[in-house]
């Protein structure tokens, strides 16, 4: 075996499938995705500079790997449609949610919902920051964005987020407002 | 509580507790894959090449095709034609109709080839050749006996001998399959001539086989006209049979003499046989008004079997002349002549022609060279003697 793939696997094939994962949102589509995103780190390896560090520049890769999947699901019978259809603008997938949300308690399969309300830049945001862990500065470094737009698609992130937690608790959460209301 | 509102550190930690999602596969595996995708991606351009030599193909071979269904057409309409043709020579074996247009065809491109391969030199016998010999021409059928082609030879004649004698001697040393043409001579007829009549008595054995069949009829009272006429000035023929008057013909019933006309004011044609890189003049059995008329024809293709059009495109005339027994035609400026053997036959069939219409010399006014082959084209031409020379040893 390779020994930069080795390399790679050890350090990161974990944190790059997970944020595959949470990206595209299904398992199979995630592993199909980690493997395009070797494929374009050993094409590129030999001009990776060592200017930014080797797991933000996978991080990149990874979104950039994220985003032509997204663009090749619409198709282009999907890309014409949209133009004519502008309610759909935002790109929605019809997966289930997966087994390993479902095994968890009620807040987390909310909040892997809620994710699907938030744009593209918004979920890498989410998901570098509290699920991979990455600093402000590496996310700011893996989306080649400053620190800045960071911090305020994150701030929008979580407000759209905590709008739709909001909404779940209002559809199912009538009987809280009796609560409330017996007060 | 107020379950429904959360802070933003709230959310934070809920993210931050979602739950680690691994790859389980084998990183072995994975790697596996990551080769077999790498192939993947440059599986398309296999189908890509093929399909675009499918499309090359596909274009180079459509045009040919278009090309063979046109030829065929054409094919089919020239046969149709010289069947009909051939129907209103009626006399014609019929048998032998479809196997002979199909030469035909293959006769004119194959003329064509061969005469640019061959070193030029002339077919007809001229003055210059002769000598003290006397010419001798002979009809002889071609491989089809669809046409009589004349071939010339020369002889010495004793004083004792009349032309007669020397033909029917000579008849027997005649290379007819050598030459391309059907073995026909000597004739199985006793051939005597009867000077104080002018006539040719031809009697013929009781087995004969000249009265089978309408082709083979045609071919022996044909044959034996032009060879007199050609040879002699002979005007009738009495045929016999084993001494008894008449032959009899199983279409013409029984004939006992045959007037001879003489030949002439005929156009003629080239005749390639078969397999053969010899070019023969050969006349039409038509005759015409005039030369113009002759030489008009000559262009085109003639209806008679085998024939091809011997005026070549660059003898275009422009203007044709005659001045007692002289004949002056004068060229297009534009044409051009190269010095090649087809056109050297080209103009011995002009040669041949003229002389049929009475003509002892021609002059070609405006040529594009100044010799064709033997000929030298800035002085008068002779006609020539007979067609078609053949020495015999």
């Amino acid at each position: 075996m390779n020994s930069v793939f080795d390399e790679l696997y050890q350090k990161y094939h974990h944190d790059v499938f997970q944020f595959l994962f949470y990206m595209v949102r299904n398992k199979e589509q995630a592993e199909d995705l980690v493997q395009e995103v070797y494929i374009r780190v050993f094409k590129s390896y030999h001009r990776f500079e060592g200017k930014s560090s080797e797991k933000t520049w996978l991080f990149s890769i990874a979104r950039n790997v994220a985003i032509d999947s997204f663009r090749k699901q619409k198709g282009w019978k999907g890309r014409l449609l949209e133009k004519f259809d502008w309610s759909s603008s935002q790109v929605k997938d019809d997966y289930p949610i997966p087994e390993e949300i479902m095994i968890h308690k009620e807040e987390i399969k909310r909040i892997y919902q809620c994710l699907e309300h938030c744009t593209v830049d918004q979920r890498s945001v989410v998901i570098l920051r509290f699920l991979n862990d990455l600093s402000i500065t590496e996310t700011a470094e893996a989306l080649g964005w400053t620190e800045g737009k960071v911090k305020t698609t994150q701030h929008r992130a979580i407000k759209v987020l905590k709008k739709h937690m909001e909404m779940f608790n209002e559809k199912e959460g009538l009987d809280s407002e009796e609560v409330r209301v017996e007060r | 509580m107020k379950k429904s509102e959360w802070s933003d550190k709230q959310l934070e930690e809920l993210l931050r507790q979602m739950p680690k999602i691994h790859d389980h596969r084998n990183p072995r595996d994975i790697y596996q894959n990551l080769s077999i995708k790498k192939r993947k991606r440059s599986a398309w351009i296999i189908p890509g090449i093929a399909t675009a030599a499918a499309l090359l193909l596909f274009f180079l071979l459509v045009p040919t095709m278009f090309d063979r269904t046109e030829y065929s057409l054409d094919r089919a309409v020239q046969e149709k034609v010289s069947k009909e043709e051939q129907k209103s020579l009626s006399q014609e074996d019929s048998s032998t109709l479809k196997e002979d247009s199909t030469k035909n065809e293959t006769g004119i491109s194959g003329t064509e080839q061969k005469m640019l391969m061959t070193s030029s030199d002339k077919t007809a016998l001229y003055d210059d050749e002769l000598g003290n010999g006397t010419v001798l021409t002979y009809w002889i059928p071609d491989s089809q006996a669809q046409i009589l082609v004349p071939v010339s030879t020369v002889v010495q004649l004793d004083q004792n001998k009349n032309w007669l004698t020397a033909f029917i001697e000579t008849m027997g040393l005649l290379k007819e399959e050598e030459w391309g043409l059907s073995d026909y001579y000597p004739l199985n007829a006793t051939l005597t001539l009867d000077t104080t009549n002018n006539t040719v008595m031809v009697d013929v054995p009781i087995n004969h086989k000249y009265g089978e069949g309408s082709a083979s009829e045609t071919k022996f009272i044909d044959s034996l006209k032009k060879n007199i006429s050609s040879n002699s000035q002979v005007n009738k023929i009495m045929l016999t049979t084993n001494g008894q008057p008449g032959i009899e013909f199983g279409n013409f019933g029984e004939i006992k003499e045959i007037q001879v006309e003489s030949e002439g004011k005929h156009a003629y044609f080239f005749y390639t046989p078969d397999g053969m890189e010899t070019t023969y003049l050969v006349p039409t059995t038509d005759s015409y008004q005039n030369i113009n008329a002759a030489f008009e024809a000559m262009k085109t293709e003639p209806l008679e079997m085998g024939l091809t059009a011997s005026v070549v495109p660059s003898f275009s005339f422009k203007d044709i002349e005659i001045k007692e027994n002289k004949l002056i035609i004068t060229i297009d400026e534009n044409a051009v002549m190269e010095n090649n053997l087809e056109n050297v036959y080209s103009l011995e069939a002009i040669l041949l022609t003229a002389k049929g219409f009475g003509i002892d010399t021609v002059r070609l006014l405006n040529a594009p060279i100044n010799s064709l082959g033997p000929f030298d084209l800035t002085k008068d031409i002779k006609v020539p003697l007979a067609p078609n020379y053949r020495p015999i040893q």
